[in-house]
């Protein structure tokens, strides 16, 4: 135990940016072709691309939500074994800045997504019903509200936890928890209201009350994946060596544990309530998932996102194993983005499943911009909080 | 093996002044190849589980066991009467197994109920409990263990136990107030 402290350098590691120049360069040209062929598909197919730029938009979102959660979790609860991997949720967190650049194409591409925009008043009695709600300028005050939230206090939470880097004041920890919990209760309301919003809104006839719920869920337990390929690939580089350990690894496996489980509770309990009802204006958005090829995805979800990661984290040798658990991880990643594709796309697709060219342009643009910048930050500070008060305990973690 | 006034004797404790001392003489009782001893302290010590060579616990093994069984009998009970003994339309849902959605809560329940209970009990037969009175405690120094007395105890049944070695390996070890603790 003593040891690794002795090694764990006191100013800090830092990411060379310049070592990886080739990798940015080849991220910087691919989110760049990527870019332009979006432009394109936005031009030659409308309809198609709006809901394929969603799902990214939607894919990435939550994985910067689920991180920025992670933080002000670790600061409310006055946590200590995050502190070493902290850094690197703040990093992922402050992407959520370029999210909200890329938000602009769907306000641009509305009346391809929304149908209640499209409706005229008085055409539709349950729509106006909802119009003190599902009204433009209402939808676009709050998406400036829940981007504004996320962007501020995820840079509030990363700049004081820089500014602590150097001198090491633990009123900066003090701060920090403050701004946690300030941010718990709007985090919960911007996550809940923005899919409500961007997501649940594609159906405007659709309404389920745990909606927010179940994509906090698969946000919270996906960003831990991505937090652990991002560790891991990090300590390949060979970063972080002395830092993270098994035990922590331990713990995140645990926490994607935690979340498989979660996510089914949330997901079940959403479907369970609207089967057994059988209310039709319920139950709707399942017929369209659970009929024709959509079907077969949705099990695959079922399978793949619960009953999968579920016996295989149920083992306590994989936890404790970086690698095995890296391909638990990306394989939960892949099922967040499947769970995220089987929101919006039969929204669009109403018939059965439809891959298009699109889905995958959008994927990669939002994907390969928010690797560049994330590889533009990541060396600017040290690769975890050198001068935090609780680095000790969390250095020595045993469990 | 019995004290020259005629008691059983139980073990040989010895006691240490602080956490760091106890683990260090876990691990030099842990290397000297005894079986059947023990430490106490009066809060858990992060790493003693390495110190004294213990294994994983079964009770997880127990747990699962626990667990499926729950399971298991949730399917049955479920099952059994809504498929094949007594179908029963209800809701205008349907009786085969496409009606699982409804049954997903007992099944969760009854494995959660099972592997407690499988937990509880099997937490109570690994500690040998309930157990009113222990030889331990026939020791006066040893009621410190709950405010700050640190103690490791050989048991006198360990195959390797002779009242010299031990005696030597906890003195070597930094135990003090060693001590032969009677059974009765």
């Amino acid at each position: 135990m003593s040891d690794r402290l002795q090694n764990a350098a006191p100013e800090g590691e830092f990411f060379e940016t310049d070592r990886f120049a080739g990798l940015s360069v080849l991220l910087g040209v691919v989110a760049f072709v990527a870019l332009a062929l979006c432009g394109a598909g936005a031009a030659i197919d409308p309809t198609q691309f709006s809901f394929s730029w969603l799902f990214a938009f939607g894919f990435f979102f939550t994985l910067c939500a689920g991180c920025f959660f992670w933080t002000i979790v670790h600061y409310a609860t006055d946590a200590d074994w995050t502190v070493v991997v902290r850094r690197q949720l703040e990093n992922i967190a402050v992407l959520v800045a370029v999210l909200a650049i890329f938000f602009i194409p769907i306000l641009l591409l509305r009346h391809h997504l929304y149908e209640w925009m499209n409706v005229a008043p008085g055409k539709e009695a349950t729509l106006d019903s909802k119009r003190a709600y599902l009204n433009l300028n209402f939808f676009i005050l709050r998406a400036a509200f829940f981007l504004g939230f996320f962007i501020i206090a995820s840079q509030l939470l990363r700049r004081f936890s820089v500014r602590q880097d150097k001198d090491g004041n633990p009123q900066f920890t003090i701060r920090l928890r403050k701004v946690a919990f300030a941010s718990l209760p709007l985090f919960a309301l911007c996550l809940t209201f923005g899919a409500f919003d961007w997501l649940m809104s594609l159906n405007y006839r659709w309404f389920s009350t745990m909606f927010g719920v179940y994509i906090f869920a698969g946000a919270a337990g996906s960003s831990m994946a991505l937090l652990v390929l991002v560790i891991t690939a990090l300590q390949r580089a060979g970063y972080l060596k002395n830092v993270v350990t098994r035990e922590h690894y331990h713990i995140m496996g645990k926490w994607m544990f935690a979340f498989c489980v979660f996510w089914a509770y949330i997901g079940f309990g959403q479907y369970m309530l609207i089967w057994y009802a059988n209310m039709p204006e319920e139950t709707q958005y399942y017929l369209t998932r659970n009929t024709e090829s959509w079907w077969s995805l949705s099990m695959l979800l079922v399978i793949g996102r619960f009953f999968g990661p579920f016996a295989i984290l149920l083992l306590q040798s994989i936890k404790k194993h970086p690698r095995q658990l890296c391909y638990v991880a990306a394989w939960i990643l892949l099922m967040q983005m499947l769970d995220i594709y089987l929101v919006v796309l039969p929204a669009l697709h109403g018939t059965g499943v439809h891959v298009s060219l699109w889905d995958f342009a959008a994927l990669i643009a939002i994907g390969a911009t928010l690797a560049f910048a994330y590889l533009r930050i990541v060396g600017k500070t040290s690769l975890f909080p050198v001068r935090d008060p609780r680095l000790v305990e969390s250095l020595k973690l045993v469990n | 093996m019995r004290t020259p006034s005629g008691h059983e004797v139980y073990a040989m404790g010895a006691e240490y002044p602080s956490p760091a001392a106890l683990y260090e003489a876990a691990k030099m009782v842990r290397d000297a190849g005894f079986k059947r001893w023990d430490v106490f302290s009066p809060f858990p010590i992060h790493g003693m589980d390495e110190a004294m060579g213990l294994g994983k616990s079964w009770l997880s093994a127990v747990v699962l066991a626990g667990g499926i069984s729950g399971l298991l009998t949730a399917v049955l009970v479920e099952f059994g009467p809504s498929w094949g003994l007594y179908p029963l339309i209800v809701h205008g849902k349907p009786y085969d197994w496409r009606t699982v959605p409804a049954f997903f809560p007992i099944m969760f329940e009854m494995t959660v109920l099972f592997s407690a209970f499988a937990a509880f009990f099997a937490v109570l037969i690994m500690n040998g409990l309930p157990r009113p009175h222990h030889p331990i405690f026939n020791w006066e120094r040893f009621k410190r263990v709950t405010n700050d007395g640190f103690f490791l105890v050989i048991e006198a049944r360990d195959p390797r136990f002779t009242e010299l070695e031990a005696r030597e390996l906890l003195e070597r070890s930094g135990g003090q107030h060693i001590t032969v603790v009677h059974e009765d």
